[in-house]
């Protein structure tokens, strides 16, 4: 036994002792205390480096560093007082805006739905078809669907935008799907343990299928309701067929039964149904009912027969309930449905369709390949023009245009269409079809006393998506309006989340969010991120005959082969972090709450890419200079292949005398222990390794 | 300094001032005129160099002796004057014009308020002896002190003499002497002690500590000896100075090596035994490595970061082993207390600061220069009185004390006196004794950033407040001097530089939001002028600046014919006026204004 002096001390007001020379950090972490650190390492002496094990010694103006200060009789230590929080969080919001890195690549972080988009192009690149499907699966039901349909905001954030262009990811993502789907066994995830809970969801769409199929995997009890025969909602009675062919959404929706799902189909809300009684039969009921009214021209003639709205065109025509079309025909409106519209008219036989828009090109909401593809196929574009008055000749419908000219931008920021008194002309047609806006059909939900937007929508927390009624909550096109269908595959997931937190009781705080760092929009990518990168042109999709699209309803895209799939998944460059997962900055920073945007304009350190060792990647914009690297290289091994540099802001740990790591980094041990030590993704394993 | 009696024509000394001060002006060129006059006509004259007098504002200046010992001193030398100096003067006995003579006895005279209310212990032999010379210094009384101490031969003595004394460090912390030196002296440790004098001054603006080792070296070697044998078990020193002081290194190096001829440094000190070797380190010139674990490392070899206190450097120093670290006015205040008596030298002062202080004053000053006070003078005495007050017209508006770790004391507040605690209470420091005077020309805002800048591109980037908080505060200070800031930002710069003030690793990054807390606590209208009416109340700012001509213009052109981008037009005696689209707001209109007419808009 030895005698060790014993240092008494007061630890979070507990009176403790601990033998002399022992740190605050260690004593605290011998009493369960958690203290945060990024510099600390067990093996090597304190630095002091990151400040994150602040402490607050009471009589003491200062905060010190509880890993190199040892225990000195009599000290009052707190280790989680208000100002050791701030000042750990202070710490984490300098540290993260400094940090020149993603955490999820950018692609995830566009993506409404959070699929794990790097990770299953990266398998598909690798042949793991399977793996690519349940990776996707983690977060999207209908990937063949969407697949199809999706204006893939994921692309309009890849990195590859600033060379060849971005990678197919939609397109991937379909090929990984239509695989599974035509295999023997499609995959169907596991499920866990009966909750013994039931949730109603109202509305098959794309939210109602999301949240169904996320709180069945988690083991609740779900009946889905719809007022329509078959499921899909918008994606069924609101895209053509032969964007998105009705055997892929009957395929996918296979999964839900897999899973348990009840359906009562036919059943409309507030007419077969009530809220109140769902609320009475169920836990937990989710609102994804849509926003299937259409918007009144409010011109006079528009109840004329001929006339139609958007929406009920696209039903009737999926529902065969309209086969036929007149040979003139005018769509109103410039967003996806109006386009959806025009060129199912084609299909229907219509020998000229026109589409009126009041704004030009540039403003129309439709997704911009949509109206390439409408112009390709024959309908004609006439902008700045808005119909004021419909009336029935024996020919046909006279339908009276004004001329808009653009005005000061009103609040979408678009510039507001203003009618030039005197410019009215007249067009004739034998169908009209308007396809100006859609709301939410707010006469189903009764008076069930849910709060409503003075647009019509539900008000719902935005991070939970709960209603006004605690065990009401809603999703998708009832609470964005018009919008897209990944977006409510998301919020059907969040949706999710918040309802399995309620029905057993917890908390309701909605998906979990972790930090997350990003290196920023396109234009704050430096040109070296792109280094040893080499030209790759994107992989496009096949599409069908000319002749054949305008005549039949085939889908007009083929798939990619089998052979662009894979060249195409090559063509990724794995954005985000290796240590995303593996990161004690990014847990800190979630733990505390810190913010990348705390400091606006912040400038940053140089960005560079170190890959020339073959083990060792090292990515100095997320160096936080914890100095781990150097000291365990210097006090280990005597190995002097890192260092600090510079002064000030600049300063950096990098190889000496301008060397590369590769050239000075010799020893595979060492390597693999820099990679180890290192707490944020600076220092990774390089993925080229062997 | 001059003494009545002197006759020109009995000259036989003249003394060049050779500080560094002195050489930038052009002294070495008066030595060689002098020089060569002298040889040339076989004049029975002597030429000899001195330190910095302090009288920086007058350089070149030289001391004239007579046979008797009366002094005369002349200041603002020109080669010009010089060439013909001993002929018209010291043999043609031509009066000297009155405005060249430097004469503290006129009474009124510029240098009779300089020098009269200072008083000068420290830098008594600067600008009196040759520094090169080691017998001017024992003439003048030197290494007496060290003497007494090995024949009195009582390390407890000269512990407590100096405990009593009062004397605190002069680096800045103002850390009790005495007490730092009983610590270490109390390190039971039986190996060797080690001795370090800083002499890493880096604040720009600062040459206090460069002043007295170029021009009184040996006083620093003298309280250095008499420090490690107050220690014990103490054989080495070393003197840390930076590369940029070459003229201090070399005199340094002169000084050492004549010390340890002369027996007061060496292997048998004085015949007593006593063994010290000193040398030279020459930093690289960072300003981190003024902090002392950071110039220790740096004089291991290692890079210059701080580290964690404790273990202290008394505990744990170089080389892991116990270690003395003084400043050098610290060590050259040590003779005169040893000679004086601690009671003497505690008699000046304050209660809780004694002796004197040094400051090097610079700025909007009329005399700029070294500065020696009595503790309890105050700021207003200093920069009124003894630098002469505003040198452009304009009202003195503040003065930032202690360098860039230092603090902004508004005129408001001028009758502080100096002392460690009653400057802390400004929320500014005592620091090393930089003092930087401005007028109400200057703006706050600039002035924060200009020392943060400097704090910011110092900072050894260990620790995150340090490396990342003082980047980031200083970014939102350059939002604000370009009119992109909102006053939120008013609320994070405060908070960000409230947290690092507590929380950074050392003093550099501990003290680095001085400047800009205490323009926020005494200036904040200023701050939130430029955010909220984008306005620079100083005319500094460019962004925000626009400069008009006002009524008090008498037309002399002065302006137009300054402006360098042809910006101002007017007729001859008529007020003159700014073409907005083409002035760039570059301030030389306001500089050169006699009547002050050119103001911010």
């Amino acid at each position: 036994m030895t005698s060790e002096k014993m240092i008494p001390c007061v630890l979070d007001g507990e009176n403790c002792e601990f033998p002399e020379g022992t740190t605050i950090l260690s004593a605290a972490r011998t009493r369960g205390i958690e203290i945060p650190t990024l510099c600390e390492h067990k093996e090597l002496k304190p630095f002091s480096s990151c400040l994150l094990c602040v402490v607050e010694l009471e009589g003491k103006a200062n905060l010190v560093s509880s890993c190199a200060t040892p225990l000195m009789a009599g000290m009052k230590i707190k280790t989680r007082s208000d100002r050791v929080v701030q000042a750990r969080k202070m710490a984490l919001d300098l540290l993260v805006s400094d940090h020149w890195g993603d955490c999820a690549p950018p692609c995830r972080n566009a993506c409404p739905g959070g699929v794990q988009i790097r990770g299953f192009v990266g398998d598909l690149a690798a042949g793991h078809d399977r793996a690519a499907i349940e990776r996707i699966k983690q977060e999207l039901p209908i990937p063949a669907s969407l697949g199809r349909v999706c204006p893939r905001p994921c692309e309009d954030a890849c990195r590859r935008n600033l060379k060849e262009g971005p990678v197919n990811v939609c397109h991937l993502k379909r090929f990984a799907a239509d695989l599974d789907l035509a295999s023997q066994n499609p995959y169907v995830p596991s499920k866990q343990p009966a909750s013994g809970r039931s949730v109603a969801v109202v509305g098959i769409g794309p939210g109602g299928i999301s949240c169904a199929y996320h709180l069945l995997r988690w083991g609740h009890d779900v009946t889905l309701f719809d007022a329509h025969e078959k499921p899909g909602g918008m994606l069924r009675y609101g895209i053509p067929s032969y964007r998105l062919p009705r055997d892929v959404i009957d395929g996918e929706v296979k999964i839900l039964e897999q899973l348990g799902a009840k359906f009562k189909y036919s059943t409309a809300l507030g007419r077969d149904v009530t809220l109140k009684e769902l609320r009475g039969d169920y836990d937990a009921v989710f609102l994804a009912i849509g926003a299937q009214n259409a918007t009144q021209m409010g011109v006079p003639g528009e109840d004329l027969p001929g006339v139609a709205s958007g929406i009920q065109f696209l039903e009737e025509v999926t529902t065969e309930k309209r086969t036929r079309m007149g040979r003139r025909i005018a769509v109103v409106g410039g967003g996806n449905t109006a386009i959806d519209a025009a060129r199912t008219a084609l299909r229907l036989g219509a020998e000229a369709v026109t589409i009126l828009y009041r704004r030009t090109r540039k403003e129309m909401p439709a997704w911009e390949v949509e109206v390439d593809e409408a112009e390709h196929e024959g309908c004609k574009l006439e902008m700045l023009a808005a119909p004021v008055k419909i009336e029935k000749l024996a020919s046909g419908l006279k339908v009276t245009c004004i001329r808009m000219e653009l005005g000061q931008p009103d609040a979408s920021g678009r510039r507001r269409p203003v009618p030039k008194t005197g410019s009215e002309y007249v067009l004739e047609f034998d169908d009209v079809i308007a396809a100006i806006g859609q709301s939410v059909n707010t006469q189903s939900l009764g008076e069930s006393g849910l709060e409503l937007t003075r647009w019509g929508t539900l008000v719902v927390n935005k991070t939970t998506l709960q209603s006004s009624l605690s065990d009401v909550f809603a999703g998708g096109d009832c609470v964005l309006g018009p919008d897209i269908a990944v977006r409510a595959v998301g919020m059907g997931r969040q949706a999710a989340c918040s309802i399995d937190q309620f029905v057993r009781g917890q908390e309701v705080r909605g998906e979990p969010q972790r930090f997350n760092s990003v290196m920023g929009s396109l234009k704050d990518i430096p040109e070296s991120f792109f280094k040893s990168q080499p030209h790759a042109a994107r992989n496009v999709m096949p599409v069908i005959s000319d002749e054949r699209r305008v005549s039949t309803f085939d889908e007009v895209e083929s798939g990619l082969p089998e052979s662009a799939a894979r060249a195409e998944a090559g063509r990724c460059l794995q954005c985000g972090c290796g240590a995303a997962e593996d990161c004690a900055l990014r847990d800190y920073a979630t733990e505390y709450g810190a913010s990348q945007t705390l400091f606006c304009g912040a400038k940053r350190r140089e960005f560079e890419i170190d890959d020339t060792h073959p083990l060792v990647r090292f990515e100095t914009g997320k160096c936080i200079q914890c100095g781990t690297c150097v000291r365990l290289l210097n006090e280990k091994y005597s190995d002097y292949s890192l260092g600090f540099a510079n002064r000030g802001f600049t300063a950096c740990i990098k190889p000496p005398f301008g060397q590369s790591l590769g050239q000075v980094l010799k020893d595979p041990e060492r390597s693999q222990a820099i990679v180890n030590a290192c707490p944020t993704g600076a220092l990774l394993r390089n993925a080229n390794a062997t | 300094m001059t003494s009545a009696g002197f006759i020109a024509t009995d000259t036989d000394t003249i003394t060049v001032g050779f500080g560094t001060c002195g050489i930038a002006s052009g002294a070495a060129d008066i030595y060689s005129l002098f020089t060569r006059q002298v040889e040339s006509q076989g004049l029975p004259i002597t030429i000899r160099k001195t330190g910095c007098a302090g009288l920086c504002h007058r350089e070149p200046m030289i001391e004239l002796k007579d046979k008797q010992g009366h002094t005369l001193t002349v200041g603002d030398l020109t080669p010009k004057r010089a060439l013909t100096f001993i002929q018209d003067h010291v043999l043609e006995g031509k009066p000297i014009s009155a405005k060249l003579l430097v004469d503290p006895e006129i009474a009124g005279s510029p240098a009779a308020q300089y020098l009269n209310k200072q008083q000068r212990l420290v830098l008594a032999n600067c600008g009196v002896i040759d520094p090169e010379n080691i017998d001017e210094y024992l003439a003048a009384g030197g290494y007496v002190a060290l003497r007494k101490v090995l024949e009195t031969n009582d390390p407890e003595w000269v512990i407590d003499t100096i405990k009593r004394s009062g004397l605190r460090g002069r680096g800045g912390a103002g850390f009790p002497t005495g007490l730092k030196w009983r610590f270490i002296r109390d390190n039971p440790t039986p190996d060797t002690k080690y001795l370090i004098c800083n002499a890493d001054e880096g604040d720009p603006g600062a040459f206090m500590d460069r002043s007295v080792l170029e021009s009184d070296p040996h006083a620093v070697l003298e309280g250095m000896a008499i420090a490690a044998f107050a220690m014990g078990h103490c054989y080495e020193a070393i003197i840390y100075c930076r590369a940029e002081y070459p003229l201090a290194l070399d005199r340094l190096r002169l000084a050492i090596k004549q010390a340890t001829e002369r027996g007061f440094l060496g292997d048998n000190i004085l015949g007593t035994g006593m063994k010290l070797k000193v040398s030279l380190k020459e930093g690289a010139g960072a300003f981190v490595c003024g902090e002392e674990t950071a110039l220790i490392a740096s004089i291991q070899g290692e890079r210059g970061m701080p580290r964690l206190r404790p273990p202290y450097p008394a505990a744990s120093g170089l080389w892991n082993r116990p270690t003395n670290i003084n400043n050098v006015e610290t060590f050259a205040n040590v003779p005169h207390i040893i000679n004086r008596g601690a009671d003497a030298y505690a008699a000046i002062g304050t209660e809780k600061s004694k002796g004197t202080k040094v400051f090097a004053i610079a700025g909007n000053v009329k005399r700029g220069g070294l500065v020696e006070v009595p503790m309890g003078t105050s700021l207003r005495e200093v920069i009124e009185d003894i630098a002469g007050g505003s040198s452009s017209g304009y009202p003195i508006k503040a003065a930032q004390l202690g360098g860039p770790s230092g603090g902004c004391v508004p005129a408001s507040l001028f009758d502080t006196p100096v002392g460690y605690e009653e400057l802390l209470s400004t929320g500014a420091i005592m620091g090393s004794g930089g003092m930087v005077v401005m007028d109400e020309t200057a703006c706050m805002i600039d002035i924060a950033r200009f020392f943060l800048k400097f704090t910011q591109d110092e900072s050894c980037g260990k620790c995150t407040f340090c490396r990342v908080g003082t980047r980031r505060m200083l970014e939102i200070l350059e939002r604000i001097s370009t009119g992109h800031a909102a006053l939120a930002d008013l609320d994070l710069l405060e908070i960000l530089a409230q947290q690092i003030r507590t929380t950074a690793l050392c003093g550099l990054g501990q003290t680095a939001p001085n400047p800009v807390l205490t323009t926020l606590k005494y200036f904040r209208p200023e701050y939130e002028a430029h955010i909220s009416e984008r306005k620079c109340p100083a005319g500094k700012c460019r962004e925000l600046t626009r400069f008009q001509i006002t009524e008090a213009c008498n037309g002399c052109d002065l302006c137009a014919h300054n402006c360098p981008v042809g910006a101002i037009v007017g007729d001859k005696k008529q007020r003159h006026s700014i073409d907005q689209e083409k002035c760039t707001v570059c301030g030389v209109c306001r500089d050169v204004c006699k009547p002050q007419a050119v103001a911010v808009a």
